[in-house]
């Protein structure tokens, strides 16, 4: 029996609401106060470092933001559906010693390691989202727990085949060139370095933004970040959602840290401590609620955008690289206030 | 109307670590009827309707629906059999918009492309339906107010194909008016054949809109098929109760002339919500606010606690001015609040029931930076049990009580705090029957003991029955003061109308 209760087919030009005005709308998406901050820094250097002004030099600042870039977007999706991952930035290195390691011990093809090492990654979030949602303890110490085990896993094994804390080259074994082509090439085009990795990391920022904007499961992982319960009473397959998000950090983890094998050729097994901070700071700049259920793919972006910037522009502008932490935390405190003020001017509006 | 059986439960059983809620529950509803659920506070009508939703999977028993017994794993295989559930706690996800919230968990889309477009028209339909085309569909949940909230979730329940509608105490958050539109939605879907599962606290609303009334006390079904509009009133109370229970409103002290004014609040007006209010509230005193809900009535509680600032005029109380938009210097002066969003403000749910009531007087309990946490638990225990919560272990967490007992605990913390001024919004919503008599002792208690209690109530004889004296607002304006024996529900009804139509 159907009822009349379902909503009746919309009819096309019926679109009787009031509009905010469109500055009003853009002022008030998660991102706006990003993008007050990037433009801002990007004037600062732009005045005060001379190298800053060059084209190439931009290029760099992108690439930059684009090595941070893409973790921090896969680390702001998952801040949105509400939980951390504190393992991201040491599951790329484990994800480059997985392909090297299990490519050269075993004398395969690359392509195989790199599938290998996929499966590493992904299994690695599967895990992290598996815990965190079965037994509910939360995901700041599920993750902080897979830290560790990574960290001491990656020098363990990388000393245990090769003696040393880095891993060998496999730079000469099969179906090496393809990958690095995929994962690590670079063109100049007028004097401009033009790295891949940018181009990988804007398409990556579009498909996360229409995911979340744009399809049903962007709304899904607003919801479960927002109100879990509310989430799961209504039919929004939380577990599902979440896992997947974990698994999301898990390919990007394994996407950067094929760049980073492609690119650098040997692996310190000791790096990528301390870099999930970055990508949380990242988002957080960008706008994410370390609370969860607001953000922003753009914003997470334009965080990692900002870390390019500033990363570099110190270099140009021939300060003390010392400060950069010093720099970057100002910044972060600046950012998160510029945020709270626009989240409150929206809610008044 | 057709007698057919859509939705049989039987003995559904279902526990909790430490509790039976449901133990053995009975349940038929038929095609196009309204069947009402009545029950105390804690006699699992939630838990037996989240069974129905799939929120939870029952211990044991059988579900059958449209004639075949069916398994309710999850929300969705319940919202595909056509069961849509509007949840006694508000559930929507604050950061999303009114329309997403709607259509949340069965979006419309094309190819992967979420139709905001469509989404946002259909939603405002089903707005519009619900009597509230003024919410926009791309408002932010968050922002709306509880009635608000409410109507959107019943929006979402609408947005579904449906054969049954379960509506956990719907009207707790409406005023009168706008009951009075739900139950107009509810017989145009009648009228198509659905069937509603009904649960509220307030019997007139049973006798009004429900055809077949099943009690539950304490999990179990104890009378079943009952007629809702000819069974008397004693016999809904004593089948819940298991006792005869005076629904009566204490008696009024006498407040003499010449009592002190404790509460003085003067020319009080914040732009948008209400325009110079004054409020003189004597010691001994309870003073009712009646008015719809968006009224200003829980704004103007607010202010004098210190909660939002006043455009102007001022508060005073046992003669000395408080500093207006500080809650602590309201506190100071003796004022407290219970506040009308009672699980979001306040509740710790994580926590025992008797940290919950003694949160706001901890200092009272302190010796030399110790806790005496004998003292404090005896006390609460005390409260908890007037008020009868259930089940009466103040070891428990809060989070695991029902609607109604957290509600209840709410409120023992600001009776066990000794107040000079006492500002209750709305106190007896979700409240049994049984347990609110008990409530109105307790207030009229408290008053004569010399604390001076403001009472917000949607529901205008609580207002008329418990108090002394009656301010009726209207759009922020008062637009009546009087002794509450002077004037009846109709007049009160009146007053709000014309205010709100002039
Ligand atoms: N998640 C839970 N964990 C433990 N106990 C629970 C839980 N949910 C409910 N209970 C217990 O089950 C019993 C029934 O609760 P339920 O919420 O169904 O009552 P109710 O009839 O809806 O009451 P109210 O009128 O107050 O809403 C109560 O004793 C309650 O404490
Ligand atoms: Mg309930």
């Amino acid at each position: 029996m159907s009822t009349t209760v379902k909503a009746e087919p919309a009819q096309p030009g019926q679109d009787d609401q009031p509009r905010r005005p469109v500055w009003r709308r853009l002022f008030i998406r998660p991102e706006a106060g990003s993008l007050v901050g990037a433009v801002a820094i990007f004037v600062f250097f732009f005045a005060t470092a001379a190298p800053f002004r060059q084209l190439d030099s931009f290029a760099t600042v992108l690439y930059t933001a684009a090595v941070l870039g893409i973790m921090a977007v896969a680390v702001g999706l998952l801040m949105i559906g509400g939980e951390f991952d504190l393992s991201a930035g040491v599951a790329v290195t484990t994800s480059a010693i997985a392909a090297a390691t299990i490519t050269y011990q075993f004398t395969l093809n690359v392509w195989v390691g790199v599938f290998a090492a996929l499966g590493v990654s992904l299994a690695i979030g599967f895990f992290n989202g598996y815990v965190v949602i079965k037994t509910g303890i939360p995901s700041f110490l599920v993750t902080l727990g897979m830290l560790l085990m990574l960290q001491g896993a990656n020098l363990a094994v990388t000393r245990l085949v090769t003696g040393t804390v880095s891993t060998q080259r496999i730079s000469d074994m099969d179906g090496y060139a393809a990958l690095e082509a995929i994962f690590a090439s670079e063109w100049t085009i007028g004097g401009v370095r033009i790295r891949v990795l940018v181009l990988w990391w804007l398409l990556f920022v579009a498909i996360a933004t229409w995911v979340l904007l744009r399809t049903r499961i962007g709304n899904w992982i607003f919801a479960v970040g927002g109100n879990k319960d509310s989430a799961r009473a209504v039919g929004v397959p939380v577990a599902r959602v979440k896992i997947g998000l974990y698994m999301t950090v898990g390919f990007a983890a394994w996407f950067v840290g094929m760049h980073l094998l492609f690119s650098l050729h040997t692996i310190q097994a000791g790096e990528g401590v301390g870099k999930e901070f970055e990508y949380i700071i990242a988002a957080v700049i960008g706008g994410c609620l370390l609370t969860g259920g607001y953000g922003s793919a753009v914003g997470a972006a334009m965080g990692a955008f900002i870390f390019g910037m500033t990363n570099q522009g110190i270099v140009y502008a021939g300060w003390n690289p010392d400060w950069y932490y010093t720099f970057l935390g100002a910044m972060l405190l600046l950012a998160t206030l510029l945020n709270m003020y626009v989240r409150r001017s929206a809610a008044k509006r | 109307m057709t007698a057919e059986t859509i939705l049989q439960m039987s003995d559904i059983v279902k526990t909790f670590p430490g509790v039976r809620a449901l133990d053995g529950v009975d349940l038929d509803v038929r095609k196009g009827e309204v069947h009402c659920l009545l029950g105390q506070n804690g006699a699992g009508k939630s838990t037996l309707i989240k069974v129905l939703s799939g929120a939870h999977q029952p211990d044991s028993g059988t579900i059958t629906w449209q004639g075949e017994r069916v398994r309710l794993n999850t929300p969705m295989a319940a919202m595909n059999q056509g069961i849509a559930t509007i949840y006694q706690e508000l559930d929507l996800v604050d950061g999303l918009s009114v329309a997403e919230n709607i259509y949340l968990g069965h979006e419309l889309a094309a190819a992967g492309f979420s139709r905001h477009g469509d989404t946002e028209r259909a939603a405002g339909r089903l707005l519009e339906r619900l009597g509230h085309p003024e919410i926009s569909p791309q408002q932010e949940v968050g922002k709306l107010p509880a009635a608000g909230q409410q109507i959107v979730s019943m929006a979402r329940a609408l947005s579904h194909d449906v054969q049954l509608i379960v509506m956990d105490e719907p009207s707790a958050v409406l005023d009168q008016e706008e009951v009075g539109r739900l139950f107009s939605v509810i017989r145009d879907l009648t009228a198509d054949d659905i069937a509603v599962i009904y649960i509220s606290h307030r019997l007139e609303e049973i006798r009004e809109i429900g055809d077949r009334v099943t009690v539950l006390k304490d999990g179990r079904t104890v009378a079943t098929g009952l007629s809702a509009p000819d069974t008397p009133t004693s016999e809904l109370i004593r089948e819940m109760t298991g006792r005869d229970v005076e629904y009566a409103f204490p008696e009024r002290g006498m407040t003499a002339e010449d009592a002190p004014v404790v509460l003085d609040v003067a020319g009080l007006s914040s732009p948008g919500d209400f325009t110079d209010v004054d409020l003189r509230v004597r010691r001994g005193e309870i003073v009712g606010l009646a008015g719809l809900v968006g009224s200003g009535r829980s704004e103007i509680l607010e202010t004098i606690y210190g909660a939002r600032k006043a455009g102007s005029g001022s508060v005073t109380v046992d003669g000395r001015r408080i500093r207006p938009g500080s809650v602590a210097a309201a506190v100071n002066a003796g004022v407290g609040l219970c506040p009308e969003e009672r699980k979001t403000q306040g509740l710790l749910l994580d926590e025992a029931i008797y940290r919950n009531v003694s949160l706001a007087t901890l200092g009272r309990f302190a010796r030399g930076g110790f806790l005496r946490r004998g003292d404090e638990r005896a006390q609460a225990e005390q409260h908890v049990r007037a008020l009868d919560v259930r089940p009466a272990d103040v070891e428990r967490t809060a989070g695991t009580l029902s609607g109604g007992n957290q509600q209840k605990i709410v409120l023992a913390r600001w009776l066990l705090r000794e107040c000079r001024v006492l500002l209750l919004d709305e106190p007896t919503r979700g409240v049994d029957v049984g347990a609110r008599s008990e409530l109105y002792a307790l207030v009229r208690r408290l008053a004569d003991e010399g604390v001076a209690v403001v009472l917000v109530s949607s529901e205008i004889p609580e207002v008329l029955g418990l108090a002394d004296r009656v301010l009726v607002l209207s759009e922020g304006h008062v637009v009546h003061e009087g002794q509450a024996d002077d004037i009846d529900e109709h007049q009160v009804l009146d007053l709000v109308m014309e205010g709100s139509a002039a």
